[in-house]
């Protein structure tokens, strides 16, 4: 993931968009830049318009985010089911 | 270099917001609620002020009047919210999978993180009263949790406690703020230093009057400094009531 790429937080409720992320459930590829985001375009959450972001330089806590899994899930491994 | 700015209380954003009509999902109520909001800070429709200070984003001087009045459930993530129970009776409801009813002193810090929904309700006949904070995390998403307290202001009067923060007693916040709160009914003159010049110093009255630095402030009015090394605050011979909160740039 490229560093530049920035968050942005909804000043009404605190959802996130990381540009790296995208929004795909809400058709927002992963990589499109804040700007490309639809002017007309609301918080998911709490319908807040896109002005009432802010861009924030806050780290993600550890683990965090979870990423949606993309592709088939792996076929079942003897091996993995060994690994702690 | 020292910089500050005064908020006077009738300066504050307004906000009256009704259990009917087009905000009836999301304010609760029934038959008619109204809910008052004084804000400090830009928040929802109010954003000819101050867009925040340091960490903390909203700082809501809020009255829950009507039967069920409050907000209905709804969904947050990242902020941490603290409610300050100043009067009357509030009930908390969240998705940590707390039910809780915080009366005058009560207080709780609810992180949101990672996502939660809270409803916050006045199930009395009496006006409930609190003041509403919205601090940024220090990190994105974290799980989220609910803590309470209380403030005893009998025990503790004429002393500044430290409410939020790194201190004895204090909730833990996951960012470089604290909130404290003094209660006197005397004159007391207190030198405030902040952690380093680089932390924000907000002081915020209840209840009396104030005097910061070279500043009066009444009832409701508020003040926002930087890069002091010290404050220098005095309350009234009456009963005062101030709210401090400090906070990294």
């Amino acid at each position: 993931m490229s560093e530049d790429l920035k968050r942005f937080i909804c000043l009404g409720c605190g959802f996130l968009y990381d540009e790296a992320l995208g929004l795909p459930e809400h058709g927002i590829a992963p990589g499109t830049r804040w700007a490309d985001v639809p002017e007309n375009w609301t918080c998911p959450d709490c319908f807040s318009p896109k002005h009432l972001f802010q861009m924030v330089e806050i780290p993600y806590a550890a683990g965090e985010p979870h990423l949606p899994r993309v592709g088939p899930l792996a076929p079942p491994s003897e091996l993995s089911l060994h690994v702690i | 270099m020292k910089t500050s700015f005064v908020i006077r209380a009738v300066a504050r954003g307004y906000n009256k917001l009704r259990s009917t009509g087009p905000l009836a999902s999301y304010i609760s109520g029934h038959p008619e609620a109204v809910l008052i909001r004084h804000s400090s800070f830009n928040f929802g429709p109010y954003q000819a002020g101050h867009a925040g200070f340091g960490r903390l984003r909203v700082y809501g001087d809020e009255v829950f009047s009507g039967p069920g009045c409050g907000y209905n459930m709804h969904r947050h993530h990242n902020f941490i919210i603290c409610a300050f129970v100043l009067q009357g009776e509030l009930t908390h409801i969240n998705t940590v999978g707390n039910i809780d009813q915080l009366t005058s002193g009560d207080y709780y810090v609810f992180s949101a993180g990672s996502g939660g929904k809270h409803c916050e309700v006045n199930l009395k006949n009496d006006d409930m009263h609190a003041i509403y904070m919205w601090f940024l995390p220090d990190q994105l998403l974290l799980p989220p949790s609910y803590r309470r307290n209380h403030f005893d202001a009998l025990a503790n009067r004429n002393q500044l406690v430290t409410l939020v923060g790194n201190a004895d007693g204090a909730l833990r916040l996951s960012q470089d703020a604290t909130v404290s709160r003094l209660s006197s009914d005397t004159a007391v003159a207190l030198d405030y230093v902040p952690r380093s010049a680089s932390h924000g110093v907000y002081v915020f009255v209840l209840e009396g009057e104030v005097h910061c630095d070279d500043v009066d402030l009444a009832r409701r009015d508020s003040c926002g400094i930087w890069g002091a090394e010290r404050i220098n605050l005095g309350t009234g011979p009456q009963e005062t009531d101030l709210m401090i909160v400090e906070t990294a740039p």
